[in-house]
């Protein structure tokens, strides 16, 4: 059994693009399951059904679910189990970052991507996250790059203690702009497949919110 | 409250600035607010970004200044931020709390278009610090939650800058990512 784990911002940049479809032809090749947490859910579905604008949105989400395209991570992972792996993930990765001036931690990261984290963690079989949004990806993959992000943001110095993710495994991270390049490749994609059609897509989803540049854009364009 | 000082302070430049009516100043104003707010991660200090921002936003609007209730909006934002201002000189956060609440409140006492007006410009200043937050680092989750936004909202904003496209971003290359997203499909 494998897992794609997904976190809100792919979800909500493939909705707003009109390409939610898409996620259910790729569950069909795929050997595995799609999991949301509820943490995640919270922010996709439950929250926004009670905002007049994007309810319609969480409705299609939502329908998702109740069809089986996306499993609840509650079907494999105790809640109680998850929320405490959940609870040590936001203690490390909240506790990394400090100001050098008066040593106050920041927190960076949410119960959301946590619950991702976690239930990667928890995890026996082979998963991968797709996330858009950067400082969760930054925070395992290049934490240098965020503590220099953020001491010039901040115009303050900046210290990370690295070593205490040490304790987190190495995650495995996508985000919606790679999902749909599958999507591409494999021919899911129902309009006329050729290189205009990929750069729509790529550009699509970095304007609805993922972190991908231009450049990274170009040269998955030139991948296929 | 955290950095009530640093607060007072910026409350009371906030005052000067409004009665100059200067909104460049409040604007950048707001952004050092928002440095201390990504750290302290404090509500006040977030209310306080918001505020600022908001004000800065409708004073450089000066078709608003000739609207029905302009006066009363006026009135309410200098007489509520000297109240702010005294409150919190006195170490009372409540009642600087109260205050504060107050200038937005007064919003709904707003006859004709100018109180609604001013209410979305409110409501894309909540969008814009959480943007501002996440700029500075913190993840889109923990932003919207600060803030109180919709990551639906923060989406298409966070897609319409540039931040995605800062080479500091890039943390894995393209092929090896792929490869990944390729591998899991098999």
């Amino acid at each position: 059994m494998k897992y794609l784990i997904f976190d809100s911002g792919p979800i909500i940049s493939l909705t707003m693009n009109g390409m939610l479809p898409i996620i259910e032809k790729l569950k069909e090749v795929f050997d595995g399951e799609f999991i949301l947490t509820s943490q995640v859910k919270n922010e996709i579905v439950d929250r926004p059904m009670k905002i007049k604008r994007y309810k319609l949105e969480a409705l299609r989400v939502m329908d998702l679910i109740d069809r089986g395209i996306f499993k609840m991570s509650s079907d494999i992972i105790s809640p109680q189990k998850l929320n405490k792996e959940i609870s040590r993930i936001l203690k490390i990765t909240n506790g990394v970052l400090r100001t050098v001036q008066t040593g106050e931690k920041i927190k960076i990261i949410h119960e959301g991507e946590a619950s991702c984290l976690a239930f990667s963690n928890l995890s026996d079989s082979d998963n991968v996250i797709v996330i858009d949004e950067r400082t969760t990806r930054l925070l395992t993959e290049a934490p240098q790059n965020l503590e220099k992000m953020m001491g010039k943001k901040l115009h303050t110095p900046i210290k990370a203690e690295l070593s205490l993710l040490d304790g987190l495994k190495k995650f495995k991270f996508i985000r919606s702009a790679e999902l749909l390049f599958v999507a591409y490749k494999k021919g899911l994609i129902p309009i006329k497949k050729n290189k205009d059609l990929l750069d729509a897509l790529l550009y699509g989803v970095k304007f609805k919110g993922a972190a991908i540049s231009s450049q990274e854009i170009e040269e998955m364009k030139k991948l296929v | 409250m955290k950095g009530s000082e640093n607060i007072l302070r910026i409350l009371q430049e906030t005052k000067l600035l409004v009665e100059k009516n200067n909104s460049f100043e409040l604007k950048s104003l707001s952004d050092k607010t928002i440095r201390s707010a990504t750290i302290s991660q404090d509500a006040d200090n977030i209310i306080v970004a918001v505020l600022v921002y908001s004000l800065g936003k409708v004073m450089e609007r000066e078709h608003y200044k000739k609207m029905e209730g302009w006066n009363e909006f006026y009135n309410a934002v200098i007489k509520n931020l000297n109240l702010a201002i005294r409150s919190l000189k006195m170490g009372n956060i409540k009642n600087t709390r109260v205050y504060l609440g107050r200038i937005r409140n007064s919003l709904n006492k707003i006859s004709g278009d100018l109180g609604r007006y001013i209410k979305d410009v409110f409501r894309k200043a909540e969008i814009n610090k959480a943007f501002k937050l996440y700029e500075h680092g913190l993840s889109s989750e923990q932003t919207a939650e600060l803030l109180g936004v919709s990551l639906w909202d923060l989406a298409s904003y966070i897609g319409q800058s540039n931040i995605g496209d800062a080479k500091i971003s890039i943390s894995m290359p393209v092929k090896k990512r792929i490869k990944i997203a390729e591998d899991i499909f098999g």
